[in-house]
């Protein structure tokens, strides 16, 4: 798959792509705020979006609401939050397939990044 | 001379001299009209005494009560003519004694007659007098009343509405201008009160304000590289970036180990801090036991059985209770994490739920463990504190989680404790403040019961 991450640390962001490039070969393209993500994701076609919440210039979910809005044939979005209100979650399964807790376990991101799409799959064909 | 005991003072003094001046006229013309009554008293008792005199009934002692009278008479002309009429009885010429005595009578009438209006003013000047005596006493009461009432009462009374409404957070309690008086020194004293304790509690606000803006900062800035940290050492375990030696896997676990250990001391310790800077939101929902106890044993039978322990529990009351489900089974999970750790290979540990003969809703954990020593058991509910526990290897806590358990059971309004028998093992229990029986979950509980078929 091709991949967007958008993450404003850097060390996480490397991280998560190694995880995603290593383990699970995908192909990760990486930004480091939200103006720069919602350009690159309005301007390249993407199988799936990685969006940190909390990120300089704007944030994960104005990103999010944007995106759907201007782009014709939007790719999925998943969010990383450290929030875990469960208001929070509603906002974000809302608008999105669905959300990641940080921190997260590399070593099983991609299982969970399968589990979450596999899950929105069933629930659209149910 | 603002002062308002120098104006009471004044008032006094000047209700006083009123009331004593003309106190004192009435008390005196009473005093003359008296006087006069006695001496009018004393014209008629002569006149009588002397209209009686008859010299062949002659005695003693009429004459000598003469003599007494005549000595006291303040009048000369009176003594005069009473002395005339002695001599004439004495010597008991009854012609003399008729003619002076007739003498005498006039006279005493004359007397008599220049004293009555005399008498008649007394009495108007008794009653003006004493009329006015009274109502300036009325006066001076009234006057000093209303002056009180409005220099004092009036002001103690706004005085204390203005306290009361600061004490209800309503800081309208500024008197614009304190006037030049005890009761002005009074407000002022509160004015500034007020403010000092205005700027202190602002004072107390920003601390607040930088305290939580602290943990929130220091949760952030802790965990980000820790987060970092944790995952560099997981993808480095999982082999993809190159497969590790023996020896750096082994090195790679110790620090992935450590980390995990740094994550949960500081999690625990941000946890402490949160709830003693009441920073913790507790959000509680009615929820029966069952659901907070059975998840909670099912995520710990693993642990119990790394340890070869049993993890048993007993029969569950049907009672829910008002509280924070994740924080209450963060409680549970510690004191029954605990008692697996501090247990010996194949005992068991319990866990139950009572409610006591004083109506509270006991939790109880119990283990049979080697016990802790009574000097121990105060000490293990503060921070940084463990029991020493020398041979035990499985046992790697922070040293906060009972202070955490501590904290946590008083934000739900209960107590935590322990009874332990050194030897024989340790009961840990606490209770919650806010529960209920629940009838519908006792009917669902047993579906087999005949009313459960019934319905």
């Amino acid at each position: 798959m091709k991949i967007l991450l958008a993450e404003d640390d850097p060390n996480i962001s490397v991280i998560a792509k190694i995880a995603l490039e290593h383990i699970g070969g995908h192909q990760v393209h990486l930004a480091t705020n939200g103006r720069m993500a919602l350009e690159m994701a309005l301007s390249y076609d993407f199988d799936l979006i990685l969006l940190d919440e909390m990120m300089p210039e704007m944030n994960g979910l104005t990103t999010c609401r944007q995106y759907i809005a201007k782009k014709q044939e939007p790719a999925p979005v998943i969010f990383l939050s450290a929030k875990s209100q469960e208001s929070d979650i509603r906002e974000f399964t809302e608008i999105a397939l669905g959300y990641i807790p940080k921190p997260f376990d590399p070593a099983t991101l991609n299982q969970t990044i399968y589990r979450i799409i596999s899950k929105s799959q069933r629930a659209e064909a149910a | 001379m603002n002062l308002i005991r120098f104006r009471i003072l004044f008032l006094i003094t000047v209700a006083l001299s009123i009331v004593g001046g003309f106190g004192y006229l009435t008390v005196s013309s009473f005093d003359q009209y008296s006087r006069i009554n006695r001496n009018l008293n004393t014209s008629f008792y002569l006149q009588d005494k002397v209209e009686g005199l008859d010299v062949w009934k002659f005695s003693n002692s009429t004459l000598e009560d003469l003599r007494n009278h005549r000595r006291v008479l303040p009048e000369e002309h009176r003594a005069n003519a009473l002395s005339d009429i002695i001599q004439a009885y004495a010597s008991r010429n009854p012609t003399t004694l008729r003619k002076r005595s007739d003498f005498f009578v006039r006279n005493e009438v004359e007397y008599r007659k220049y004293l009555f209006p005399l008498v008649y003013y007394l009495e108007r000047r008794i009653e003006y007098f004493g009329l006015i005596t009274l109502a300036s006493m009325v006066l001076a009461l009234l006057i000093s009343y209303l002056y009180l009432r409005r220099a004092l009462f009036n002001e103690i009374d706004s005085l204390s509405r203005k306290m009361v409404d600061f004490l209800n957070q309503r800081y309208t309690y500024q008197f614009t201008v304190p006037s030049p008086n005890e009761m002005g020194h009074l407000q002022a004293t509160f004015n500034s009160l007020a403010q000092r304790v205005l700027s202190q509690m602002d004072e107390l606000k920003s601390l607040d304000r930088a305290k939580s803006d602290f943990l929130s900062i220091a949760s952030h800035e802790l965990r980000t590289p820790l987060t970092s940290i944790k995952g560099s050492l997981s993808l480095l375990k999982t082999g993809v970036v190159g497969k590790l030696t023996d020896a750096c896997a082994n090195l790679v676990n110790i620090a992935e180990q450590e980390t995990d250990r740094l994550i949960r001391l500081i999690n625990d310790l941000l946890d402490l801090a949160k709830i003693d800077a009441r920073k913790l939101p507790l959000t509680k929902k009615w929820t029966p036991i069952s659901e907070l106890i059975k998840p909670c044993l099912d995520s710990l039978q693993g642990l119990a059985r790394t340890a070869n322990v049993f993890l048993v529990s007993g029969e569950l009351p049907p009672v829910e209770v008002n509280m924070d489900k994740d924080r209450v089974l963060q409680v549970l999970t510690n004191l029954i994490s605990n008692a697996i750790k501090f247990s010996p290979k194949n005992s068991t540990v319990t866990v139950s739920v009572v409610v006591d003969e004083s109506d509270r809703l006991v939790f109880k954990v119990t283990d049979q463990g080697k016990g802790i020593a009574p000097e121990d058991q105060e000490l293990i509910f503060q921070k940084f504190r463990q029991a020493t526990n020398a041979e035990n290897p499985l046992v790697k806590g922070t040293g906060l989680g009972l202070a955490i358990a501590k904290a946590l059971v008083e934000e739900h309004r209960g107590v935590i404790g322990v009874d332990s028998t050194p030897g024989v093992g340790s009961t840990f229990y606490f209770t919650l403040g806010e529960w209920r029986f629940n009838v519908k979950e006792q009917q669902s509980a047993d579906p087999q019961s005949p009313t459960g078929v019934a319905a």
